[in-house]
């Protein structure tokens, strides 16, 4: 019997129930949207934020000091540390690995340039060493992914052709002084020691405008690099561009200082300081630092952007809620006569008001879940339109695990809503309601 | 009669339906409420992220053509031409000796503006502002000098001793310098600042316009953008914005929706005051014109309502996000009362063309 009114309900009182439908249908929808959108926000900001570069840096501990202005060495170094290109691979065994999104090293070699055509005079340049779309364990990385904001012309030079011909990119303000283009040749020492080498023809293969001290510098893959500076493995610096959480007051707290317990829990947060930590401690004689200008800003920016999420799905949720509840009201005030001629009949209230929110429950679930669909397609379609061109925009926005709160918000809300029209039609006397509603 | 009893009717029509009217006009209020807040939120979207992206520093560089100094006069015309809000600060450099006999890079600068420049600079104490010989020590070159207290550098035979007060920390090239103030550099070295930061707030239109005056004004200098800040700025604050945008018209939409069908309802509930009204004579202008009015006057309490709701809500949510109060936006003002009155007038309309074909008569049978 109960069945039976509740279907019957449900299939002749189309349009009321189109109206309450609709409203938790649409509430549903924009709250689906917006957390959804709200959860996946930090990662595509971050995405974003990649534009500036690497947050962590690693160096050897035991360097001489930079004499570096403008990013021009004015003293240059002879000797000093350098890490192993080898011992990398180390960084994908810590702690955080998969949290490492991009990695760069580079070796920079003092050189002279000498311009094509005989008897031209020699070019002091610095010849910088990087990785050009390397495979890092399956991950391609390198100085062009780590900067986003660098503009090539041609191609980045690879490993290809034999020993008397390089690949390498010059940079803008490099390929002026040259007078380079993409496809000419000048030629470089085979070795930082001019006497044992002999030339090397360099062919360019791209032209790089990179807004730094690197428009003055000639590019070539890291192996190049160590063989002309006769340093085979040897990186001195590393650049890192990690997924991090901003960092709090914790964060900041000595590592060493903390008890074991506390330790734990720093070490197993993706803090920028305990990723530079876990560096420290899996490559022998490095220094692993924050680079503060990069972390501390983009922490910022993107606690202030998914903050703003947040808040802006609370208010859609508040104001779903409040239309769907005013829905929910003004369905089941209209039905007040129905609930007249049950009591009239005899109906129990608890069996009434049974009926009512077991109708109330079903359209919540029912219309919650096509709402939690529409609302994850709306959010995807937003998302990719949005951050379109990002690469791999496409990512699964079914979060499941929304499916389940949003269709509780929806019982909530529906079943807080008609709570006070059921009530008040349950207090009125039968004969009163019917005789109004005619 | 008419004028008379269409106030009157209004009136008791709203107090006798008393829940219904409380019911349309908290509909009307959380509408125009959602509005207001989100409009007035988006209206100071921009500027607010500009301001929060001030923190990565400067985005234009205006540095020295080689060996030469800048001129004395610049930072004034620097900053004059960048605007008020625009922050700038000098830096002098020069390679000393320490102690140790270990070559360093020596900073002159103003360590006022570049507190405010660069936020992200971990100092322990900033040097007291009276104090002339301070110096601030890289944390990398800190083990290269011998009493980090009493700094002793060289400089093409001059020496000096500086009162070291603290560490700096960044993870970047200043980690492997010292800075002093300006004065006390100049007066040691004879080295005059060479490069100026300057960060212009807003996006990449405003520095482009800035950098082509200052290149215009001083053409004896470089000035050059920090491109990744400019690109990744205006990237970012185009995205969020468009987010943002996304998420309004998307609130907007279902709290109109969800309003239109609760109103509609609730008007369509009265179809036997309508019949009642037609059958003692009102035409249907008449009728249509007292529903519409009900409809507005609902429309308007709810807006002013809603307004001042709304507006609080946005600035409640400035205040926990960006930390910065946003203050009521009249201007979103025309547009909440337009989507409300429009809402409303829909809200009374839709339902009157069903009830239009109806028959008085077996409306009130109850058929």
């Amino acid at each position: 019997m109960f069945f039976r009114l509740l279907m019957e309900s449900f299939r002749r009182q189309r349009r009321r129930k189109m109206l309450a439908g609709i409203a938790i249908l649409l509430g549903t929808t924009a709250v689906t949207a917006m957390l959804a959108l709200a959860t996946t926000i930090g990662d595509r900001i971050h995405k974003e934020l990649a534009v500036y570069g690497a947050n962590i840096v690693v160096y050897p501990k035991a360097d001489l000091l930079d004499v570096k202005i403008g990013g021009v060495d004015v003293k240059p170094a002879s000797g000093g540390a350098y890490l192993k290109e080898s011992d990398l691979q180390k960084l994908r065994g810590i702690f955080w690995a998969n949290n490492i999104l991009g990695v760069s090293p580079e070796l920079r070699v003092n050189q002279q340039a000498f311009p094509a055509g005989v008897g031209a005079p020699s070019v002091p340049a610095t010849v910088v060493g990087l990785w050009f779309d390397h495979d890092f364990g399956g991950m391609k990385t390198g100085a062009a992914e780590l900067h986003p904001s660098w503009k090539l012309e041609g191609s980045w030079p690879s490993l290809a052709g034999d020993a008397s011909s390089w690949q390498v990119a010059v940079g803008e303000a490099f390929a002026k002084r040259l007078n380079l283009h993409v496809g000419s040749t000048f030629e470089l020492p085979k070795d930082s020691q001019l006497a044992n080498g002999g030339l090397v023809e360099a062919q360019v293969t791209g032209i790089v405008s990179t807004g730094d001290d690197l428009d003055s510098a000639i590019l070539v893959p890291l192996t190049v690099a160590q063989a002309m500076a006769n340093k085979p493995d040897a990186i001195s610096r590393v650049e890192i561009s990690a997924r991090t959480k901003p960092e709090d007051a914790f964060a900041r707290k000595d590592p060493d200082s903390l008890s074991p317990n506390d330790h734990e829990i720093w070490y197993c947060r993706p803090y920028a300081n305990s990723i530079a930590y876990q560096i420290r401690e899996a490559i022998p004689g490095a220094q692993a630092e924050q680079v503060r200008r990069v972390e501390q800003s983009e922490g910022n920016v993107l606690k202030r952007i998914s903050g703003l999420m947040w808040l802006i799905s609370a208010a859609a949720l508040l104001a779903a809620g409040f239309a769907v509840s005013a829905a929910m009201a003004t369905a089941i005030l209209e039905r007040r006569g129905e609930i007249g001629l049950m009591r009239s009949l005899g109906a129990s209230k608890g069996a009434i008001a049974f009926l009512f929110y077991a109708e109330t429950g079903l359209l919540a679930v029912f219309a919650g879940t096509i709402g939690y669909l529409l609302g994850s397609g709306l959010a995807a379609w937003l998302g990719a339109r949005i951050f379109a061109g990002d690469g791999g925009a496409a990512e699964a926005v079914l979060i499941p695990v929304l499916l389940p709160v949003v269709v509780a918000l929806a019982l909530v809300v529906a079943i807080a809503g008609s709570t006070p029209s059921i009530r008040a039609a349950l207090r009125m006397e039968p004969s009163a309601i019917l005789r109004e509603d005619g | 009669m008419a004028m008379l009893s269409f106030a009157g009717m209004l009136r008791r029509s709203l107090v006798h339906r008393r829940a219904r009217s409380v019911s349309a006009l908290v509909a009307m209020t959380v509408s125009a409420g959602v509005a207001t807040a989100l409009l007035t939120l988006y209206a100071d979207l921009d500027a607010k992220l500009h301001k929060e992206f001030r923190s990565f520093g400067a985005n234009i560089v205006i540095t020295a053509h080689a060996n030469a100094s800048l001129p004395s006069d610049v930072l004034a015309r620097v900053q004059q031409a960048a605007g008020a809000d625009a922050l700038a600060a000098e830096f002098a450099y020069a390679v000393a000796t320490t102690d140790t006999g270990t070559s360093v890079v020596v900073g002159g600068t103003d360590f006022a503006a570049v507190r405010r420049l660069d936020s992200w600079w971990q100092v322990d104490t900033w040097p007291d502002p009276a104090l002339a010989d301070a110096a601030l020590l890289g944390q990398r070159a800190a083990n290269f000098v011998g009493n980090e207290h009493a700094v002793a550098l060289a400089y093409a035979g001059h020496s000096v001793t500086l009162r070291g007060v603290g560490r700096i920390k960044t993870g970047g090239d200043e980690d492997s310098r010292i800075y002093v103030p300006l004065a006390a550099f100049t007066a040691w070295t004879g080295v005059g600042p060479s490069v100026i930061e300057l960060q212009v707030p807003g996006g990449a239109k405003r520095v482009e316009a800035t950098m082509a005056q200052l290149q215009k004004e001083l053409p004896d200098v470089q000035v050059q953008p920090v491109r990744q800040l400019v690109e990744g700025e205006s990237r970012i604050v185009d995205r969020t914005h468009a987010l943002m945008y996304g998420a309004v018209l998307l609130i907007a939409l279902t709290v109109a929706v969800s309003v239109l069908a609760t109103l509609s309802a609730s008007v369509l509930e009265r179809r036997r005051d309508f019949a009642l009204m037609k059958a003692l004579g009102g035409s249907q202008a008449q009728l249509m014109g007292m529903f519409l009015l009900e409809a507005l006057v609902l429309a308007l309490a709810g807006v002013a309502v809603g307004f001042v709701v709304g507006s609080a809500a946005a600035w409640a949510i400035s205040e926990g996000n960006f930390h910065t109060a946003t203050l009521p936006h009249l201007s979103v003002l025309p547009l909440v009362l337009l989507l409300n009155v429009a809402i409303a007038a829909i809200a009374a309309l839709l339902p009157l063309r069903v009830l239009r074909g109806l028959q008085p008569a077996a409306l009130l049978k109850g058929e």
